[in-house]
């Protein structure tokens, strides 16, 4: 039955796909919206169920393979998550794309779920392998929707590229586990120990710091932005870029096993954190700064998993997932306005007041400002990283201020007043949300306002008990320091924006190149894919030249062979020949003459077929189909000679 | 029955070359005649049970040279039994497939169905010369499909592919001899050969099973015995590149499962390591030439070298150890046959795409398109779930095998393992790179006329492309045929 958590959304998907054909333009789409919309509450159904009755199931693939899932640990309560936050993002994406290929659109964001369903509740190796790999293979048809511009092509190889390389890790990962055990289930885990542990550990690691667009493979993110808005709601809230953060919290029992295992993951999660949050603070495209800080936020996941709190990395990551799907939608709907992604053009409180406060709320979440329940989860973060060491608990203060401003910067050229700074308000003719788009908004908004409930002990102990976690008892200078932290960085950037200054960020000069993820883009370019592929050409060629030269040049030696034999060696075994032949005409009588006859044909048969093999290939085939017979005789003959002499 | 599945289509050619009749006729004809061999596996996948402990079923014996111990003998386990439904199914639908005969449709045909019953006759062949002969026959009949109907290149690609394949054969026939003088009486029963180990800790077994292993590796390729696949490839006619790619280099993989493997347990385990490397320099190698082709046809080729390396990499940590892993062997092993099976039928089914592609265009270069998808949605569609399944998408065959491979082949080689999955990585590139070329992007004008594919071409796409989602989304009839043969192919040796 749990399979049904799948089944329902890829079903669904599939149905939306290729209602596309049959639907008339005009009620297209409220039919596509409305049944992509029913086939997530479809799937929310069953999650709630799972979560009610801790579901689990298994299906024999054959072979000895097996699927398992279950909803152990924090799967339960992300198995929720991913249908309400998916419901009101293809809502939006009915109300606002393009007809052009809306079914399609519909259709994979709704298979997408269902596939994300697949992960959360995969309880091997195999299945997780499958899901991880398939978020891949549909995340490269979301991003390439608008498949007509070739940047957007080129932008899903990207993002399917990198995240494949992470995916090779869970092959890794399977094999140390198979080798270790012969098993590929996760409650067979706790027999890896030794090299092969590590192997595992690494695998992971690499495969979900690539999904969560973690350092090195953070820029995967910045080409994802391609994709249609919608999609970048979906994939950095609670899919793709969450299946990362989400398997390694899953996990983290099983890893923590290792010592360098929290010691890597805090690295990279808090390098990420404050790298991805100064390029945030620094884009001046609205969709990228967004993307930025999804890598920032979960980087500040991967410190809390390190520290060994998976389950307040979860409750990040679903007060996230409200925050930045809310916050992706409204972006679309500005960019949609202003027909333009650069945050420059936009401060657009007085065209759009309702978009403009749902986006505050959100804005002031992932600033992580309290009351709102981004708040209590960064705190809890603090606390977490606090139980290491300070130094950790201050880092990931510092990366809490960048969030806090580049949040504030995000909402104030977004959606600020014109206040007399920045360059005048765009006209009118404005395009407006729908109430769909409004309300889709809003309700992702409301859930993110409700959220703040964490912040009452009850609550969050609850949260965390439903997640199979526990909550760090953080020091009150901790939370005195953040949130002083905090409000300064948000009241920087205001004032800031007081003086002017915020709209030129990041346009122009170093801080667009800094803006540009610290030019990895393009060091990734020159280092990676062009060596890649000169060398892919480079080895072609010595294939072409090399390889192939040198069976050439055994050919041209055959053919050389073969023209000595014929033009040296034939005339002179002619005259031999010739001779046999006028002596045997001299001496032999009338039936002499068929031997000699015999003689000569078969000399000048050899001559004839080596003369040909290199020569002329039209008619050597009838000479080589003759030689294998020869050749298959002679092995008979051998044989035949062998097993004479042996006995 | 199996003799059924040989026999039909070899009579079939005959009479091919007997009747005169039209190029429909002689199509339908041959499609009719295609049919009985693929009835018959799945006759003979009724009756085979992958529960019984006896390795071969279906087993038909008569003496042919008793002094010798030569025998018609044929037979199948698991893992022919998967080839053999590979073959019917991609012969099928390659003789299906709308073909320029050039107006000689009876030997085109004809050329097929022969083929067809070589290729059968090898893989259900349980005698050393039956199986060989059957490997001569093939280069014979492909040596015709290419140099007769052909690009404009033919003659020398297909006199290349024939005088390189038969230097393979020579080697493989001096091992064959190797192996059954070792035995006494002296035979070439496969079974008798498997159950003896002839050549166990004789000094000159390491000989034998290189002239095997030479043999065969030309015939599958392994690099960097490789290059007459891709001339061969780019000069062949479309469904010939079908068949070579999808049939006649299993014969080099399944030969060595069937051979060196079954045969020499001991000395396979210790010259492993190399075939191991060999594979993953394969994989690699192949990969990354064929991201550097601009030419559709060559590119696909070179995948071949790749998925053939995943094939060999399977085979060579099968029988790396001679005992413990014994479930690992198996994955691999299960994996390299299924990885034949897809391979079979994804990349049957890409060239097939590229000979629609020509059949339209006479040209192969990527750079000459771009932006197709609208204007040729079904062609599209169908190259789309092609490249993915080539490219390991899970859902699709190719991902079951790979995934097999790998972590199989961990256990036992996890340095090879962990490099041969980079080529992996950069197939992906290579697939994704092209579907963006072709079909993705701007379009110009001048493909507006470009036609979509039609009945015939969807019929045979869409065998192929379905069972690959059949296959991949429930494996499991395909995984415990197979499966039940590799187990007891390592556990009967072991």
């Amino acid at each position: 039955m749990l399979w049904l958590l799948v089944g329902v959304p890829l079903l669904a998907g599939a149905v939306v796909w290729s209602a596309e054909r049959w639907t008339r333009v005009a009620a297209r789409r409220l039919v596509l919206g409305a049944f992509a919309v029913a086939g997530l509450l479809a799937t929310l159904a069953v999650a709630l169920w799972a979560a009610a009755t801790d579901a689990s199931a298994a299906h024999t693939v054959g072979g000895g393979l097996r699927l398992l899932a279950d909803v152990a640990g924090p799967a339960a309560v992300i198995a929720v998550l991913v249908p309400v936050v998916g419901a009101p993002i293809v809502a939006y994406a009915a109300a606002q794309e393009p007809l052009d290929g809306l079914g399609r659109l519909l259709g994979l964001l709704t298979a997408f779920v269902g596939v994300m369903e697949l992960l959360v509740v995969a309880a091997d190796w195999l299945t997780l392998t499958v899901a991880f790999e398939l978020t891949t293979g549909l995340s490269w048809a979301l991003i390439a929707h608008e498949w007509r511009r070739t940047s957007a092509a080129r932008a899903a190889a990207v993002a399917f590229n990198a995240t494949r390389f992470g995916g090779l890790g869970l092959f890794l990962a399977a094999g140390a586990s198979y080798a270790a055990t012969g098993s590929l289930a996760f409650s067979d885990l706790p027999g890896v120990a030794g090299g092969l542990l590590d192997v595992l550990v690494a695998g992971v690691v690499l495969a979900c710091a690539a999904k969560a667009a973690q350092l090195p493979f953070a820029p995967w993110l910045f080409a994802a932005m391609a994709g249609p808005t919608p999609v970048s709601a979906l994939l950095h809230s609670s899919t793709m870029v969450a299946a990362g953060a989400y398997v390694l919290i899953r996990l983290q029992p099983a890893l923590d096993r290792v010592a360098w295992f929290a010691p890597v993951v805090i690295a990279v999660g808090l390098v990420t954190a404050v790298a991805a949050g100064a390029v945030a603070l620094l884009q001046a495209h609205a969709k990228r700064l967004l993307a930025a800080s999804t890598s920032a936020q979960y980087g500040l996941m991967f410190v809390a998993v390190g520290a060994g709190y998976p389950a307040v990395a979860a409750l990040h990551l679903v007060v996230h997932a409200l925050v930045k799907a809310a916050l992706f939608l409204a972006a679309g709907v500005a960019i949609r306005a202003v027909s333009s992604p650069m945050l420059g053009r936009m401060r657009l409180r007085r065209s759009l007041p309702a978009t403009a406060a749902l986006a505050a709320v959100a804005s002031l979440g992932l600033a992580a400002v309290p009351p709102l329940g981004g708040g209590w989860s960064k705190e809890a973060i603090v606390a977490a990283a606090g139980g290491e060491a300070a130094w950790l608990a201050l880092a990931v203060v510092v990366a809490g201020a960048l969030s806090a401003a580049y949040a504030t910067r995000f909402q104030l050229l977004a959606f600020g007043g014109s206040g007399g700074s920045g360059p005048p308000p765009p006209r009118p003719p404005l395009r407006t949300p729908t109430s769909t788009e409004q309300a889709a908004i809003g309700l992702l908004v409301a859930g993110s306002a409700a959220l703040g409930l964490l912040w009452w002990r009850p609550a969050h102990e609850l949260a965390a008990r439903a997640l199979g976690g526990e909550v760090p008892a953080g020091e009150p200078w901790q939370l005195a320091a953040s949130l002083t932290v905090t409000v300064l960085a948000v009241y920087g950037v205001w004032a800031l924006d007081r003086r002017r200054r915020l709209g030129h960020v990041g346009t122009e000069g170093r801080s667009a190149a800094a803006g540009a993820w610290l030019g990895l883009p393009a060091a990734t370019r020159h280092l990676v894919v062009t060596p890649a592929l000169a060398s892919a050409a480079a080895v072609a060629r010595f294939d072409d030249h090399v390889v192939e030269g040198g069976v050439r040049l055994v050919g041209a030696g055959a053919r050389r062979t073969a023209g000595w034999l014929a033009d040296g060696v034939e005339p002179r075994l002619d005259d031999v020949v010739a001779a046999v032949a006028a002596a045997g005409q001299a001496l032999a009588s009338a039936s002499e003459r068929g031997a000699e006859r015999a003689v000569d044909g078969a000399v000048a048969a050899v001559a004839w077929l080596v003369d040909r093999a290199g020569a002329d290939a039209r008619r050597s085939h009838t000479g080589m189909v003759h030689h294998q017979f020869v050749v298959i005789a002679a092995g008979v003959v051998v044989v035949v000679a062998a097993v004479a002499l042996g006995r | 029955m199996l003799t059924t599945a040989v026999l039909a289509p070899l009579a079939g050619a005959l009479a091919l070359v007997g009747l005169r009749v039209g190029e429909r006729a002689a199509r339908w004809l041959a499609v009719a005649v295609s049919l009985v061999p693929l009835a018959a596996f799945l006759a003979a996948w009724a009756a085979f049970d992958s529960r019984s402990a006896e390795q071969f079923q279906l087993v038909t014996a008569v003496e042919w040279l008793p002094t010798v111990g030569v025998g018609y003998r044929v037979g199948v386990d698991g893992v022919a039994l998967a080839v053999v439904g590979v073959t019917t199914v991609l012969f099928t639908a390659v003789i299906a497939f709308p073909a320029d005969t050039r107006g000689r449709a009876r030997p085109w045909y004809a050329w097929l169905l022969f083929l067809e019953g070589v290729c059968l006759g090898l893989f259900v062949a349980l005698d050393l010369i039956v199986f060989y002969v059957f490997f001569d026959l093939s280069l014979v009949g492909m040596y015709f499909l290419i140099s007769r109907w052909g690009h404009a290149g033919a003659e020398a690609a297909a006199l290349k592919f024939f005088l390189y394949t038969l230097l393979g054969s020579l080697a493989l026939l001096i091992g064959m001899i190797g192996l059954a003088l070792a035995m006494d009486p002296i035979t070439f029963d496969m079974r008798e050969l498997i159950a003896a180990q002839p050549l166990a800790g004789a000094g000159h077994a390491v000989l034998v099973l290189v002239a095997l292993l030479l043999g065969l590796g030309i015939k599958t390729p392994v690099v960097p015995f490789h290059t007459w696949l891709p001339a061969a490839h780019v000069e062949a006619p479309a469904p010939a590149s079908a068949l070579l790619a999808g049939v006649l280099l299993k014969m080099g993989a399944f030969g060595m499962i069937r051979i060196p493997l079954a045969m020499m347990r001991e000395t396979f385990a210790a010259v492993a390591p190399v075939l191991g490397v060999v594979a993953v320099v394969s994989i690699l190698y192949g990969a990354f030439v064929a991201l550097g082709q601009g030419d559709i046809k060559r590119r696909i080729a070179y995948t071949s070298v790749t998925h053939m390396g995943y094939t060999v990499l399977g085979i060579a940590a099968a029988g790396g150890l001679l005992a413990g892993a014994e479930e690992a062997r198996a994955l691999a092993l299960t994996g390299a046959t299924i990885e034949m099976v897809a391979h079979g039928l994804i990349t049957g089914a890409l060239f097939l795409i590229t000979g629609s592609l020509w059949e339209r265009t006479a040209d192969y270069a990527m750079d000459a398109y771009g932006g197709l998808a609208d204007r040729v949605p079904r062609l599209t569609a169908a190259t789309v779930v092609a490249a993915f399944a080539s490219l390991g998408l899970p859902g699709l065959v190719g991902f079951v095998a790979e995934f097999q491979i790998f972590v199989g082949a961990f256990a036992v080689y996890p340095v090879l393992a962990a490099v041969g999955l980079l080529g992996v990585l950069v197939t992906a590139a290579l697939f994704l790179q092209l579907l963006q070329r072709v079909f993705l992007g701007e379009r110009s004008g001048y493909w507006d006329g470009l036609r979509d594919l039609d009945a015939a071409e969807q019929g045979s796409l869409g065998v192929l492309l379905a069972l690959t989602v059949v296959l991949g989304v429930a494996p499991a009839p395909l995984l415990d045929v197979v499966d039940a043969g590799s187990t007891l192919l390592l556990g009967a040796a072991g």
